[in-house]
This record gives C-alpha cells, sequence and structure tokens, in this order.
C-alpha cells in the first residue's frame, strides 16, 4: 500500500497547525471487542481522556480524523474497516490499541480461518499500544506518543525546550 | 411433574429416553432418535412447555450426530436428544417451524458442518465470510459447494412494495460492537429484521479443538468480556464434573463472591452504554465510576482488569490476599449508597420512563421459543436462575433471591437489573460472614480427563452460558460448543422488533444488552 505524504510544506505555519491537530484528535466511535470496553473506560471519569484533547468520539468518519482499532480484525470486518478509514478527514492518524490489532494475539493458531494478523496488513498505523488488553494509561501514553509524533515535542509530564 | 408425563408420551411414540446421573454429565435425560421421529418428539416437548437450550453438532467422522439440549422453567430437568446423520448427505428435517430459536442453531449447523435442514425457510450464512472454502469445523476437511455459500451482502429497494430497507452497522453506536442488521421499514415501522453476524467470529469452537485443555482456558475469557468469569467458571465446572474433582468450599465461596462483583460491574456497565443509547450522558460517568471500584477489587485478587484467569480447574490460581475482604465491604456500603444516585437520576426520569415504559415487549411464549434466559426473562415474569435451578460453586450453600417482575418492557429489563445489583449485594455479605477457612484448591492432580461428554451451565450478567464438551481422552477437546446468552437473545429481537417503530427498535436491541464477541464466538 503507497502511502503519500504532504506534498506542500508551509514551514512554521504547519508547525502551527500541527500543534492544533495533536491537541485536538477526534477519535471515531469503533468499538471492535474487549479494547473498546478499556477505550471506553478511558474516556470515563476516571482516566478522562478529555484532560489530553481527545474526548469527542464522532460516530461518523467523516468528522474524525484520529482512529483507535481497539479488537480483531477478522475477514468478515477487515473491508469495512478499510472504507471506514478512506472516509476519514486527511489527515488522519491510526492507533493499534491490543495485541489483536497488532498481530492477531491469542486467536492466531494453526488452522486459523477468519482472522487478519495485524490491522497493518489493511491500513497504517502509527503508533502500536500492546496489551490484553491494555490499560487505560497504555491509551492515554499512546495519544502522548501521537501528539509527539505531530508535533516532536512530548507534552507530559515535563514539556521538553524546543527552542 | 411435566417431565414424568413428557417421558411417558415419548415411550408412547417409541422414544426410548435413559436415565443418566445428573452429577456425572450434567443433563438428566439422553436418548437416540431417530430421523422421522424427530419432528413428532420435539412438538412433545413445545406441548409441556419446554424451551430450547441449543443445539450442537459433534462430527465423529463415521456419521455426525446432531444433539437437541431442552430444558423447562418450571421443572428443570435437561433432555438431550442425539439423532445421527450421513456425512455423505446430511439431511434433517428442521425444527423451526416449532422453535424458531432452533432455526438460528440450525443455520449455524449449517455453516460449520454443512447439514441442510428440510424445510428451514432461509438457510443463508450467518458468520462466515465469502472467501471460506471448508466447512470449519468438520474433522475431515469438506469443500464448501458454490451454491451453497449464500452470504448476505447488501438488499435491494423493493421498488414493488412501498417498503425499503436500512442498513445499520456494522458501525454503528448503538449496536454496541460489530453487528449488522438490515432492517425492512414501512415508513417509521420496522416490519422485518435480517441479521448478519460474524463480524467478530474469533473461532473460539475451533481453537479449543486446536488447543490442550489449559491452553485454550485464558481464551473464555475474552468470549464476554464484559462479565468474563461466569464464561471461565463454566469450563472449570465442566471439566470438574468430566474428571469428577471435588472442589474445595473455601474455594467455592470466592469464586461466589467474584461472580457477584463481575455481575454487578457487568450490569454498570449496561446501565451506563444502555443510557448512553437513550440519550443521557451523565450515568454512563457515574455507572463507570463504581464499575471502577469493582475491577479494582478484582484486579487486586487477578492482576487484570478486564479478561480474568483466576478459576483453575479444581479450585483458584491464588488465596485471597488481606486487603481483598475489607476493599469489598465498603465497596458494598458504597454501592449501597450509590443505588440511591442511579434511582434519583434514572428511574423516574420523564424522557427515560417514555422511552422505555410499555416499549419492546417480550412475553412468555416468544421468549420460549427461543430460547431467552436472564434478566430479560425474569423481566418477563420467568422465574429461572441457573443459581437456584442447578446450583455450582458457592451457590450450592448460599441461595441467591430471584429478581423477578411482570411486564416484560424495556423498563421491566432495566428495574430487573437494578433489582439484581441490590440482590447480589446483599448475598456478597452474607458470603463474606460465611466464607470458610481451609484450602483453597485440590490437591488432585489429572493428566487428562476421562472420555465421555459433559454438559454444563452458569449464569452469565445475560443469561444462561452452557457449555458441552466431548472428550476423546487426549489432552485436546474433541469438541467443545458454547451455549450464548446473547446470541439466544438477539435472535428474539427478530421477532419482537417487528412492527415496531426504530427508534424504538434501538432502545430495545439495548434493553437485551448483547455483547458482540460473545455472539459471534
Amino acid at each position: 500500500m503507497e502511502v503519500y505524504g504532504p506534498r506542500i510544506k508551509i514551514g512554521l505555519l504547519e508547525e502551527f497547525l500541527n500543534l492544533a491537530r495533536a491537541n485536538s484528535l477526534w477519535p471515531m466511535t469503533f468499538g471492535l471487542a474487549c479494547c473498546a470496553i478499556e477505550m471506553m473506560a478511558t474516556t470515563a471519569a476516571r482516566f478522562d481522556l478529555a484532560r489530553f484533547g481527545a474526548e469527542v468520539f464522532r460516530p461518523s468518519p467523516r468528522q474524525c480524523d484520529f482512529m483507535i482499532v481497539s479488537g480483531t480484525i477478522t475477514k468478515k470486518i477487515a473491508p469495512v474497516l478499510k472504507t471506514l478509514y478512506d472516509q476519514m478527514a486527511s489527515p488522519k492518524w491510526v492507533l493499534a490499541y491490543g495485541n489483536c490489532a497488532i498481530s492477531g494475539g491469542p486467536f492466531v493458531f494453526e488452522g486459523q480461518y477468519n482472522v487478519i494478523e495485524g490491522v497493518d496488513k489493511v491500513i497504517p498505523v502509527d503508533v502500536y499500544v500492546p496489551g490484553c488488553p491494555p490499560r487505560p494509561e497504555a491509551l492515554i501514553e499512546g495519544l502522548l506518543k501521537l501528539q509527539e509524533k505531530l508535533t516532536g515535542v512530548r507534552r507530559f509530564p515535563i514539556p521538553e525546550r524546543r527552542w | 411433574m411435566v417431565s414424568a408425563k413428557l417421558l411417558k408420551d415419548l415411550q408412547e411414540m417409541g422414544v426410548e429416553l435413559q436415565e443418566v446421573p445428573y452429577e456425572k454429565k450434567g443433563y438428566c435425560f439422553d436418548g437416540q432418535l431417530e430421523k422421522d421421529k424427530l419432528l413428532q418428539a420435539v412438538e412433545a416437548f413445545d406441548h409441556y412447555g419446554y424451551f430450547i437450550e441449543d443445539i450442537v453438532c459433534v462430527d465423529y467422522v463415521e456419521n455426525l450426530e446432531l444433539i437437541y439440549h431442552f430444558n423447562h422453567w418450571e421443572d428443570p430437568k435437561r433432555f438431550s436428544l442425539r439423532l445421527r446423520v450421513n456425512p455423505e448427505d446430511p439431511e434433517v428435517p428442521s425444527i423451526s417451524p416449532i422453535y424458531p430459536g432452533g432455526g438460528w442453531h440450525e443455520r449455524e449447523i449449517h455453516e460449520f458442518f454443512g447439514v441442510s435442514f428440510k424445510g428451514h425457510p432461509n438457510l443463508s450464512f450467518l458468520f462466515l465470510h465469502p472467501e471460506i472454502e471448508y466447512y470449519p469445523l468438520r474433522k475431515i476437511p469438506v469443500r464448501i459447494p458454490e451454491e451453497k455459500k449464500k452470504i448476505l451482502q447488501g438488499k435491494m429497494p423493493d421498488l414493488e412494495e412501498e417498503a425499503f430497507w436500512i442498513n445499520m452497522g456494522p458501525q454503528h453506536p448503538s449496536t454496541h460492537g460489530v453487528l449488522r442488521l438490515f432492517i425492512k421499514m414501512r415508513g417509521e415501522f420496522v416490519e422485518e429484521i435480517e441479521p448478519v453476524l460474524g463480524y467478530m467470529h474469533r473461532m473460539q469452537e475451533k481453537m479449543a479443538e486446536m488447543k490442550s485443555y489449559m491452553q485454550y482456558y485464558p481464551n473464555t475469557a475474552r468470549l464476554d468480556y464484559v462479565g468474563p468469569l461466569a464464561f471461565s467458571m463454566c469450563y472449570c465446572g465442566a471439566m470438574e464434573r468430566l474428571c469428577e474433582i471435588e472442589v474445595p468450599e473455601r474455594a467455592e465461596m470466592i469464586r461466589l463472591i467474584t461472580l457477584e462483583l463481575n455481575r454487578i460491574a457487568s450490569h454498570l456497565l449496561w446501565l451506563g452504554t444502555y443510557l448512553l443509547d437513550l440519550g443521557a450522558a451523565t450515568p454512563y460517568f457515574f455507572a463507570f465510576q463504581d464499575r471502577e471500584a469493582i475491577l479494582d477489587i478484582l484486579e487486586g485478587l487477578t492482576g487484570s482488569r478486564l479478561t480474568y484467569c483466576y478459576y483453575r480447574i479444581g479450585g483458584l490460581c491464588e488465596d485471597l490476599n488481606d486487603s481483598f475482604l475489607k476493599k469489598v465491604e465498603e465497596f458494598i456500603h458504597r454501592m449501597k449508597k450509590n443505588l440511591k444516585i442511579y434511582d434519583d437520576l434514572v428511574t423516574g426520569n420523564a424522557i427515560f420512563v417514555a422511552r422505555t415504559k410499555g416499549i419492546g415487549l417480550i412475553d412468555k411464549e416468544v421468549a420460549r421459543r427461543f430460547g431467552l434466559t436472564g434478566p430479560n426473562l425474569r423481566a418477563s415474569g420467568v422465574a429461572y436462575d441457573v443459581r437456584v435451578s442447578e446450583p455450582y460453586a458457592g451457590y450450592k450453600f448460599l441461595r441467591p433471591k430471584i429478581a423477578l417482575l411482570e411486564g416484560g418492557f424495556c423498563y421491566e429489563r432495566y428495574l430487573v437489573r437494578i433489582k439484581e445489583i441490590e440482590n447480589s449485594l446483599n448475598l456478597l455479605e452474607e458470603a463474606l460472614k460465611r466464607l470458610p477457612d481451609g484450602p483453597f484448591r485440590t490437591e488432585k492432580k489429572i493428566k487428562k480427563p476421562p472420555v465421555g461428554d459433559v454438559y454444563f451451565a452458569t449464569e452469565s450478567p445475560r443469561g444462561q452460558v452452557g457449555i458441552y464438551i466431548v472428550s476423546d481422552g487426549s489432552e485436546k477437546p474433541y469438541r467443545l460448543k458454547w451455549r450464548s446468552p446473547s446470541f439466544c437473545n438477539f435472535i428474539s429481537f427478530t421477532e419482537i422488533g417487528k412492527g415496531m417503530l426504530i427508534a424504538d427498535a434501538v432502545a430495545t436491541l439495548g434493553s437485551l444488552d448483547l455483547v458482540v464477541p460473545e455472539m459471534d464466538r
């Protein structure tokens, strides 16, 4: 699969835009399996994903730019996942949450006929978060990692000095 | 007794059933059946008010065996009817005209074994993807003929009628996972529902055949991740029954405590997400906060937040730690106080009442024919609970109180679950008082289980979980079949959803408390 990077770079403006993008990610409501429950727990009161600027889960892919793939990718769901990814607004990012999304997890065995071993065989992935299921803290860490990827600066616990 | 009358009727028909020891097998009556007597026998079951639990197919290479499990609400005794079919050209009369729920189990068998059912209205594929080549659960690979591979991909608009089809899911916020429904609409009203499952089919039954008993065990928690302990318990209980292992009383009581905590956590999650479906966001935060308290307690004991692997065949992985009992006591106190908050916030809320009261009726007859179980059934006024009818774990020593309501609407299903939380809290209090000392697992060690088959049932937060294991004496199960409560509850939705407003259909679907990976297995 070919992935095209941005054709035009606008220097400082681009950096400013990335800062804005990193701090207002719009994840998609797309729960697949067990990990989706931990994803829900992350958005709830105790872990509160809103502190990191990514709490507005949208059911429509056209309003999102961040997909959390939380569960096993079966051969039946893969085309749906691809369609959803294609419909998302660009620039967009994908976080593979849990072992199933990374490599098929515990559902890979000899003679298996229904699981795709890793979501990166279907769509490009930016951040991998391992665990079965990963704890909500791990999702927050994955989100921080993605923000770091976007801006080049880790925002939490202490922002590094860049200039 | 109903079972005695039924036995007499069956005998007159020429169907001989033997009584088998329940403690060893998990079912009470067992018998071989001829193909031509099947419908007659099933009609007798229907006449005496039995409900269908599930249909299992086992491939013995020289023949395929279909096993029909029936049970009764008032006189809970499990019947298993066996039917042998020729594997070359398997054809059996369908029982779907009598038990529509059975028709859905037949569809599953058609898909995984290639048995065709004569007189079935719709034998299309439900779970598998279009590229599949062989019947997955046959022991010797058998190719699927192209003409049998009917998979619902989409629906064309019906030009002649004034009805139209809409597609709901697999990515839809109120289907709780990846469930897909084609709904035939006439104006605002639902006329027909055709589901497509299998978006989260994770080959649990195939996996069990490929792995050893203990290697497969951790995956039982990944079937129903909201109430995983009931599934772990079911698996361990079945193995204990098969190997005739006695579990120490302390282990059984700890199992009860953890199972009840898990039940409360599951009901809280349902409460939060169901109200989110109906448009109320606040209870979601309250419910999740209380749920986190339970997860903390269970994490301290088992080491994981969601997919527990705590029980062992013959006991537990570890004994309680010191702080566990104190934490549970604190939680009971906290939850009893918080139940009032839910009551104030939700029960009398005008919007909630308008969305749920008198919506989504499940009457007893529909429930029986589809094999509905769990809180959904108890909201319809049937006092059937596996914890009472077939006591397992600590329920042998402590009898839980059944939450029961007449009505069968979405509102009653909400109230039943709230009542169940309350009952569970009371049961927990009692269990803490009666927790005995002693060992937490048996010393008996078994390398391979004996040859035989066994059925075991537990009550998960969603309903009756059943497991049927056939062992051939090796270290791997020969066949393992799950009866998943969500599947049986969901299939009734295709019947009760008819004639509903589309907005009410969403409210009803949510009230059934579905977990999709458990449905798809």
